[in-house]
């Protein structure tokens, strides 16, 4: 499992460099914006990105149980890093937040190279508003305990649409 | 050691361990049990299990608000914004639905039909929705009144299930609130229980720690008392480790020898203590334990020596020392103690005491020459009235000699006890070893006393208690004089009565033998009995005169049993007798030994006197030469030898002598021993060198010296016969006899005298001196060698003869004169002796042959002895 995190962080360095180059405009729905402390852009002080957009970046996919879900669900996304690396996201804090206005603070420190990730697939399929989608925040929960607590769990925020950076 | 008290204190402390074991157990235990409990406690609160499940009830609840507000919004103005927010509320309430049906949190609750019911009947509103809100928006708008209702009958079940869950929820925290606060108050009560044990085990440290302390202080106490006494000592003290180098030194020891401690650390105590030339010597001597680090015997700890102090005084010192064990290694204590003022006044006492010993030597000496000098006159006396019994003399005047006579004898018995008492003073007095015959010596001491108790009325007599076993070994002499004295006294003391002397040997001891004289006489008070022993006590002083008595005789006597390592004592009865009590070591004698001589008393004994007074006349006429400076000596001597029809020479000194004998052949010299120009050992001697008339002709010494050394140097002069001044006519006549081959009697050489023969020298140093001088080593030692293995064998062969075989004469002959040659004294003498009697027929002992072997094996001994010294 860890030659693969090691892969997948290598390519997400090369893809985000790419990244960094510029963002491209969104063309379909867009599923997620961010704004706030921000280097790129691609609106009005804000970035977009609609699903090509993020399934031009390098994903990750793993296998998980979740406190909310029966069963173990195969998650498929990207990085939180990667993604705030691409709009080169200066603050130290990412205010998430829900369609339904949930919000939780996500601090530097827990933008993992590989964990968590910003899915957009359950199960190799999109996933809808009912089944917490389009996109949900999720980290690997069975891979290591410190990942099975309250403020985890807080962070695993679904039905994310926007980040706010912070500084 | 195993008294009930120690039993009692063991069973405790097996008690105390198993309690303090029991308690570590179950601390253990306590703390595993509270470790399983806070570790599953951990356990379980490591992660979090759940998402906040109120939140997540509440949160659904709001959701479906949010969406009935949506629906009311879209009733009011059903654009496709309005049902588009509509669509996204289902959803969202679609959603927290799901996770209500989905998640493991929700499992238990879901087995709750309080909390399925609703939950089910608002899954089926959602299911019945969704193809409404999956369908165009003019459908969806047109069935929004109807989907309102719909919703407001869900809404029921929500708030339904909602209220269902929490109190589900309360239940089950109030259920975990109950299982934290049992932990809680479980893990209270063990700590409780620990911090009890903590604070035992403070108690028991604290107590400890007193104990500990209470015994530093102790220590420490002891330590200091310890120093005190160390440095309260007046001697050095110093300790040092097991190779001898000094760790600590007391106070004494700084003044004692001046050391300061920083020059004392560390050196050697040897070094430190002792002068140079004692160093090595006590290194290998009496501190050779200093390296080895053994313990010195208890003998081996004390001893003497000198020591030096840092000025370089030495001075005598005692020093004590031993090994101690101090941290696991031997150290020695060693204490000095300074002698010198001790050893000052030993020397000082010593001196003072020689003084007085030599103050005391003096007056003896004084007294044994002045009653020597009294005794001169006294031969003139009594010779002079011997030889008026010559003339004829009226029945008056021969009662008158008589008295004169008397008085003259007993006179010569006091000065003759006083120069005995005087010869003891100067320590002179010489314990003789010989074979003798008791029976024999008894009856000559009955046959003595007889005329003198028969005076008195009395009878005298002896027998054997006991087996008889008249055969001993000691001072035959002495005890005869011991003997004398008492029945003398019991005779004096006996009027009409008897006296009877008692010989037993005391069983247990064979070796002593008691004598008892038993009188039945006045006896003596008891408080007298000590005083009667000591010297110049008479009892009765008018009674001791006519008894005569100087009172010296018991002192003497008891001195003579000392001296023999006897012991003589009294017992009395007043006016019924006395018993008086000698009793000596005398070895005993499988047989008495043969006569030696047949006369045994002393100078005034009457029996002898008269016995031998009564051969006198069978002698033939001798040709005499006198030498003796005393004129009225002279005259009495010549006097009485003349009155047994002798021709006599007189020579005034010893030149004289030798002048007179080189020039006349005589048949015998008589010698006086002190004389002016040549004394007479000297002229003995030069008349035995010359080749004179008279070389061969028999000497006799005529002395006041009487001492046994004095007897022997004569006999190396050449005097075969000694007799004692104050000349007695029978002694003088006896003495002529035997050295002349003409007496019937068998007695042969000092008569009166009997020197010492264990004492004589072996060997005459000055013989070998001599022989040294003249011969070449290896000469002396081929002669030396021939010498020694030839008179081996020759003595062996003549101690094996029968004592009357003719050849012992010859042999002994033989052997004599290499022995005088190899200075072999008194072994030459003990031939000669040999020699003499068996050529004159008398017969031999058989002892005296016997004891050959020894004394040559003990003259060999001498004679390397001085070979290898010289």
């Amino acid at each position: 499992m860890h030659n693969w995190v090691a892969a997948a962080v290598a390519v997400a360095f090369t893809v985000s460099a790419v990244a960094a180059e510029g963002l491209s405009e969104p063309s379909g729905d867009v599923l997620l914006t961010i704004r706030g402390d921000i280097a790129e852009t691609n609106g009005d002080g804000v970035a977009r990105f609609d699903r090509p957009m993020l399934e031009a970046m390098p994903s990750i996919t793993f296998s998980t149980s979740t406190i909310w879900t029966e069963g173990t669900q195969e998650f498929t996304g990207v990085p939180l890093s990667a993604i705030l690396d691409s709009v080169g996201a200066a603050g130290d804090t990412a205010l998430a937040t829900a369609i339904n206005d949930y919000a939780v603070q996500i601090p530097r420190d827990d933008w993992g190279d590989a964990a968590p990730i910003v899915a957009y697939e359950m199960n190799g399929a999109p996933m809808s508003v009912r089944d917490k989608g389009p996109l949900w925040i999720v980290y690997p929960y069975d891979s290591d305990a410190t990942y099975r607590s309250e403020v985890i769990y807080a962070r695993s925020i679904w039905q994310l649409d926007r980040i706010v950076i912070d500084e | 050691m195993s008294g009930p008290v120690e039993q009692h204190g063991k069973r405790r402390t097996w008690v105390r361990t198993g309690l303090a074991a029991s308690a570590v157990v179950f601390v253990l235990g306590l703390v595993a049990g509270m470790a399983t409990l806070i570790l599953r406690h951990i356990d379980d609160l490591s992660v979090a299990s759940s998402d906040n499940m109120q939140w997540s009830l509440a949160q659904a609840d709001v959701e479906f608000l949010r969406f009935r507000l949506s629906l009311a919004d879209a009733r009011a103005e059903p654009d496709a914004a309005q049902l588009s927010q509509l669509r996204q509320r289902f959803d969202i309430f679609y959603s927290r639905m799901a996770t209500l049906e989905e998640a493991d949190t929700f499992h238990t609750l879901r087995e709750d039909a309080s909390f399925a019911a609703p939950v089910d009947r608002v899954q089926g509103f959602l299911q019945a929705t969704v193809p409404l809100i999956d369908g165009s928006d003019a459908a969806l708008a047109a069935a929004l009144p109807e989907l309102d209702e719909r919703a407001a009958a869900a809404g029921e079940n929500v708030r339904r299930f909602s209220l269902a869950a929490l109190s589900a929820l309360a239940a089950q925290t109030e259920t975990r609130r109950i299982e934290l606060l049992t932990a809680l108050v479980l893990m209270a009560a063990i700590l409780a229980v620990l911090f009890a044990g903590l604070l035992l085990l403070a108690g028991s440290l604290s107590r400890l720690a007193r104990l500990a302390q209470e015994r530093a202080h102790e220590v420490q106490e002891g330590a200091a008392r310890l120093q005190t006494v160390a440095d309260t000592s007046l001697d050095a003290i110093f300790v040092t480790d097991s190779e001898g180098r000094v760790r600590q030194i007391n106070r004494a020891a700084q003044t004692t020898l001046g050391l300061r401690p920083a020059d004392a650390m560390g050196a050697s105590i040897v070094d430190l203590l002792f002068p140079e030339t004692l160093r090595d010597p006590l290194r290998n001597g009496a501190l050779r334990f200093l390296g080895t680090g053994t313990r010195p015997g208890p003998e081996e700890r004390q001893f003497e020596t000198m020591a030096q102090d840092i000025a370089g005084r030495a001075f005598p010192v005692e020093i004590s020392f031993d090994r101690g064990i101090s941290g696991g290694k031997p150290v020695f204590v060693v204490f000095l103690r300074d002698i010198s003022r001790r050893k000052a006044a030993e020397d000082g006492l010593t001196e003072a005491r020689d003084r007085a010993l030599a103050g005391e030597r003096a007056k003896a000496e004084f007294l044994a020459v002045m009653s020597h000098e009294m005794r001169t006159p006294l031969n003139g006396l009594l010779g002079t009235m011997q030889l008026l019994r010559d003339h004829a003399l009226t029945e008056r005047q021969s009662e008158l000699l008589d008295r004169m006579s008397s008085s003259g004898r007993l006179l010569l018995g006091l000065v003759n006890d006083v120069l005995d008492l005087a010869k003891f003073e100067a320590g002179k007095m010489e314990v003789e070893t010989r074979p003798f015959s008791l029976a024999r010596l008894l009856d000559g001491v009955v046959q003595t006393t007889a005329p003198l108790a028969a005076a008195q009325g009395n009878s005298v007599e002896w027998r054997w208690v006991g087996p008889e076993q008249p055969g001993a070994v000691g001072d035959m002499r002495r005890l005869r004089q011991m003997l004398l004295n008492l029945v003398g006294n019991s005779v004096k003391f006996t009027r009409d009565g008897s006296v009877e002397i008692e010989v037993e040997r005391l069983r247990g001891d064979e070796d002593l033998v008691e004598f008892r004289v038993i009188d039945t006489g006045i006896g003596i008070a008891e408080e007298d009995l000590d005083r009667i022993f000591q010297d110049f006590v008479t009892l009765d002083s008018s009674y001791a005169r006519t008894a005569g008595g100087t009172g010296l005789g018991l002192g003497i006597a008891r001195r003579l049993a000392a001296l023999m390592d006897g012991e003589m004592g009294a017992e009395s009865t007043p006016g019924e007798g006395s018993l008086f009590w000698l009793r000596v070591p005398l070895a005993p004698l499988r047989e008495a030994p043969e006569p030696q001589t047949a006369r045994t008393a002393s100078f005034g004994d009457e029996a002898y006197h008269d016995a031998a007074v009564r051969t006198a006349s069978r002698r033939r006429p001798l040709r005499l030469l006198l030498v003796e400076d005393n004129e009225i000596n002279r005259f009495v001597a010549r006097e009485m030898l003349e009155a047994e029809g002798h021709t006599v020479v007189e020579a005034a000194n010893g030149r004289a002598g030798v002048e007179r004998a080189e020039a006349e052949a005589f048949d015998a010299i008589l010698m006086d021993i002190s004389m002016p120009v040549m004394d007479g050992p000297e002229a003995a001697r030069r008349i035995r060198a010359g080749q004179g008339a008279s070389a061969d002709a028999p000497i006799i010494a005529v002395t006041a010296h009487a001492l046994p050394e004095e007897i022997e140097s004569f006999r190396a002069a050449g005097m075969e016969r000694a007799i004692s001044k104050p000349v007695d006519r029978a002694d003088l006549i006896g003495a002529l006899d035997s050295v002349t081959g003409g007496a019937d009697e068998a007695e042969a050489g000092y008569a009166g005298f009997e020197a010492a023969p264990q004492r004589a020298p072996l060997v005459d140093e000055r013989q070998l001196q001599s022989l040294a001088e003249s011969l070449a080593p290896e000469t002396r030692a081929r002669l030396m060698d021939r010498f020694l293995t030839e008179t081996e064998g020759t003595v062996a062969a003549l101690a094996a003869r029968a004592p009357g075989a003719p050849e012992i004469a010859p042999i002994a002959h033989k052997i004599a004169g290499s022995c005088g040659t190899f200075g072999m004294v008194a072994l030459a003498d003990a031939l000669r002796r040999i020699e003499t009697r068996v050529k004159r027929g008398e017969r031999l002992d058989a002892d005296e042959l016997r004891a050959l072997p020894d004394l040559w094996a003990e003259s060999r001994a001498a004679l390397l002895a001085w070979h290898a010294a010289a």
